[in-house]
């Protein structure tokens, strides 16, 4: 390259970045030879900057003999374009100006790699820490747990802004190459401006298909991740963001813990069993409640019945109104002790709870078995493993309460069919979402 | 064992457990004294002979439905008459069934509700279902039978070894086993055995040829529903009282006492069940009947005439309701479970000789 195009580069670049006050343009000297660099200081590693080129620079004395370092050191990269230069940068790369050369030194700080302990999805026995939120350290701790040839790892960028890196890991022998493909559709589909974390992935699935059920899902064990790629799925892990995104995800995985494979055979069939104990539950316990204490009291043997109706003497309105008003009252009360910060938190949940659901009882506002069941289907709600899964159930609930509302005990089977059709119908990637067995 | 194939089983499966709410017991039930049990013998090995037919028929094309298969060959006029004469037929069979059922839940659970917004909830749910790609509703079915089928069994073995089963009615039923069988119990009796037609769209999910096996697990099963669905009631009423009933299986799970539960009546588990069922096969029948009209346009326009389709389905479907209310639902079902039968036979043989000769 000539000296005059290399000037006129070096000028473009610093042009291009405004006079921050984290940018460096620094020279260093020897008898022998000159060198520039041009960096960022807060995005880049300055120790890793000493190490690979300051000292070396220093130590090699022959102008030629620090050519070859640059060329052949690894973490050196010959230029390629102005504007593949900038974006180096901008994200903590260093370029050099070394004779009539230039170079991009990888210097990216690695920040917040440091692995979190999981909070959302908690298992007893089995690994206790999720990932970091940085896209190395979690890429070497699913490498660590999954150390396969076939262990493909190809990168995107998303986000006209954020530019995030992305990063697609699948076993190749394992993975259903059509899903593969529809992932790289889906992902470079989507626009968007600020791209964060795999979370948002779950937005766009339901602007394109408005669906109700997460047809991803989002973990943050990376045990869950290496099982998954074992069972042929692709990860999706996506810079500075402590999660990843497994896709497809069906319905038998949103309902599957971590604890499952930790525990014993009949212990983890039995834990299943009670989850999808809990999801029918808490999907049907308020619509039933309607239905039986509204429309059909006949179907209860007699004695249960009239329990039922002497517990609801004191109320006075009918009981859709009721499961209403306790119902809105829980989601109130669980989104306060979600948003409140931990100090206050347990205040929240005893005013509410303890407090607030004693004393509509004994106002004669709702009914004690009313309370019975909504704590129960809370309770139920919150059995189910998969937190984005859980938050569907919710609302589905509202479904059959309100089939329930019109049309008594048939409504709330209508809703149940009408529930399973829906799942069926769905599709995560080319997986039927809901099936029986899975077909090949 | 049964591999994929037991698509097909659930197929023949799914219209056994609805005989119960399409008044096959009823009408079997007139025949007890007159060939009743050589009747469904006789059923039995002609329902079998027919499916056995109709399944070679469509081993030859694999993973087709009779909308794809017309389509390799056959003039225009004659395939839209043949398509959409079948899709008429399907959707009365679904028809029946749902206006059955409806009758049923307005009679015993809901009486205060209107039966045209019980149909209307019904409907919802069915123009949901049928329009689901011929996969998803056979996933559907799968689940909805996994569901429901083990507590039925369990609604059949309380009521078989229920202390008010009398022994002595259904042995009285027996010693009149000599004589010979009629035409039409044979006909009632053989709608059993006749889920297999809908094979003429679900053959697009069978990509074997259905082994042997299936067809043996078909006929014990089918012995079993269609002696147990007569019996049962017979053995609970008592071999006269039992006409009395036009709802002879609803009758007999309400005589059905579960001591020990919290629902004591068994009859509203039975009914609770029997909602899936009855959705589940509707379902189907009229997902046939959609796929074969949608056989008939295609291409364009084809999203508007989908929805016009289904407007007829529903249309039709709240007119008929409205109107039955005055006449007997359980004699129409009897002319159709008899007519049935013959255009059975017709199509298979149709089907026998023409798909295998002229493509």
């Amino acid at each position: 390259m000539a000296s005059n195009q290399v000037q006129s580069i070096q000028d473009s670049i610093k042009e291009q970045f405004q006079k921050s006050d984290d940018v460096v343009f620094k020279e260093l000297h020897t008898n022998e030879k000159y060198l520039e660099v041009f960096y960022i200081k807060t995005i880049c590693d300055e120790a890793q900057m000493q190490t690979y080129l300051i000292k070396p620079f220093y130590e090699i004395i022959s102008a030629r003999g620090f050519l070859h370092y640059l060329q052949s050191h690894p973490k050196i990269a010959q230029y390629e374009s102005k504007q593949n230069t900038v974006n180096e940068v901008i994200q903590g790369a260093a370029v050099l100006f070394y004779q009539e050369n230039i170079f991009l030194l990888d210097t990216k700080a690695d920040k917040n790699n440091s692995v979190i302990d999981t909070t959302v999805e908690t298992t007893i026995l089995g690994p206790q820490s999720g990932f970091s939120e940085s896209l190395p350290t979690n890429i070497g701790l699913i490498r660590n747990r999954y150390p396969a040839l076939s262990l493909m790892i190809e990168s995107m960028k998303v986000g006209t802004i954020s530019n995030t890196s992305v990063n697609l890991l699948y076993d190749s022998e394992k993975v259903d190459l059509d899903t593969v493909k529809k992932v790289k559709e889906f992902l470079s589909s989507i626009k968007i401006e600020m791209f964060q974390s795999g979370e948002q992935l779950l937005d766009f699935t339901k602007k394109n298909q408005r669906s109700l059920f997460p047809t991803l899902m989002v973990t943050e064990r990376p045990d869950r991740s290496a099982v998954n790629l074992a069972a042929g799925k692709v990860i999706v892990l996506v810079a500075g963001s402590p999660f990843a995104v497994i896709m497809p995800t069906v319905m038998k995985d949103l309902m599957a813990s971590m604890a499952d494979i930790y525990q014993t055979f009949w212990i983890g069939k039995f834990l299943l069993l009670l989850r999808y104990l809990a999801l029918v539950t808490t999907i049907t316990l308020p619509g039933l409640y309607v239905a039986l204490t509204s429309y059909n009291p006949e179907v209860f043997r007699v004695q249960l019945a009239l329990s039922v109706a002497g517990s609801r003497h004191a109320v006075p309105y009918p009981s859709f109104i009721e499961v209403f008003l306790m119902l809105i009252m829980m989601e109130l009360l669980l989104e306060a002790s979600i948003r409140l910060p931990k100090a206050i938190g347990p205040t929240a949940t005893t005013v509410g709870g303890l407090i607030l659901g004693q004393a509509a009882t004994a106002a004669g506002l709702v009914s004690n078995i009313m309370i019975i069941i909504v704590s129960l289907g809370a309770i139920s709600n919150f059995v189910i493993p998969i937190n984005t899964f859980s938050f569907a159930v919710r609302i589905s609930k509202y479904f059959i309460l309100a089939l329930s509302i019109f049309f008594g005990l048939v409504g709330v089977i209508i809703g149940l069919f009408m529930l399973i059709a829906y799942m069926v119908s769905q599709d995560s990637f080319g997986k039927p979402f809901l099936t029986l067995k899975e077909e090949n | 064992m049964v591999g994929k194939n037991r698509y097909f089983l659930y197929l023949v499966i799914l219209n056994m457990l609805t005989n119960v709410i399409i008044f096959v017991p009823k009408y079997l039930i007139q025949y007890r004294f007159d060939g009743l049990i050589l009747s469904m013998l006789l059923a039995t090995v002609i329902g079998i002979g027919l499916m056995y037919l109709d399944t070679i028929v469509y081993a030859r094309f694999p993973g087709q439905g009779l909308p794809e298969i017309l389509d390799l060959g056959l003039n225009k006029p004659l395939k839209i008459f043949v398509l959409v004469g079948f899709s008429f037929f399907w959707f009365i069979a679904g028809l029946i069934s749902l206006l059955g059922y409806i009758d049923i839940l307005h009679r015993i659970i809901n009486p205060e509700l209107s039966k045209v917004w019980l149909l209307v909830a019904f409907l919802v749910v069915l123009g949901f279902v049928i329009q689901l790609p011929t996969r998803k509703v056979m996933y559907l079915l799968e689940i909805i039978l996994l569901l429901n089928v083990p507590f039925i069994g369990f609604v059949f073995i309380k009521a078989l070894t229920s202390d008010y089963l009398n022994w002595d009615s259904i042995f009285e039923v027996v010693t009149h086993a000599a004589t010979v069988p009629k035409l039409n119990p044979v006909a009632i009796a053989s709608y059993v055995f006749s889920g297999y037609a809908n094979i003429i769209v679900f053959n697009r999910l069978l990509k074997e040829k259905i082994k042997s096996i299936n067809f043996v697990i078909i006929f014990f099963v089918s012995l079993l529903t269609l002696f147990t669905s007569v019996f049962i009631p017979i053995g609970m009423h008592g071999s006269d009282g039992v006409q009395e009933y036009i709802y002879p299986w609803i009758m007999t799970a309400d005589s059905l006492r579960l001591p020990y539960s919290p629902v004591e009546r068994v009859v509203f588990l039975f009914l609770m069940l029997y909602i899936n069922i009855t959705l589940i096969s509707v379902s189907v029948h009229w997902h046939v009947a959609f796929e074969l009209m949608k056989g008939v346009y295609k291409s364009k326009k084809s999203k508007t005439n989908n929805r016009l389709l289904m407007a007829f389905f529903f249309g039709l479907s709240i007119l008929a309701v409205l109107r039955f209310d005055f006449m007997h639902p359980e004699l129409i079902s009897m002319y159709w479970l008899i007519a049935r039968f013959f255009v059975e036979i017709i199509a298979i043989i149709g089907f026998f000789f023409f798909l295998r000769r002229k493509i």
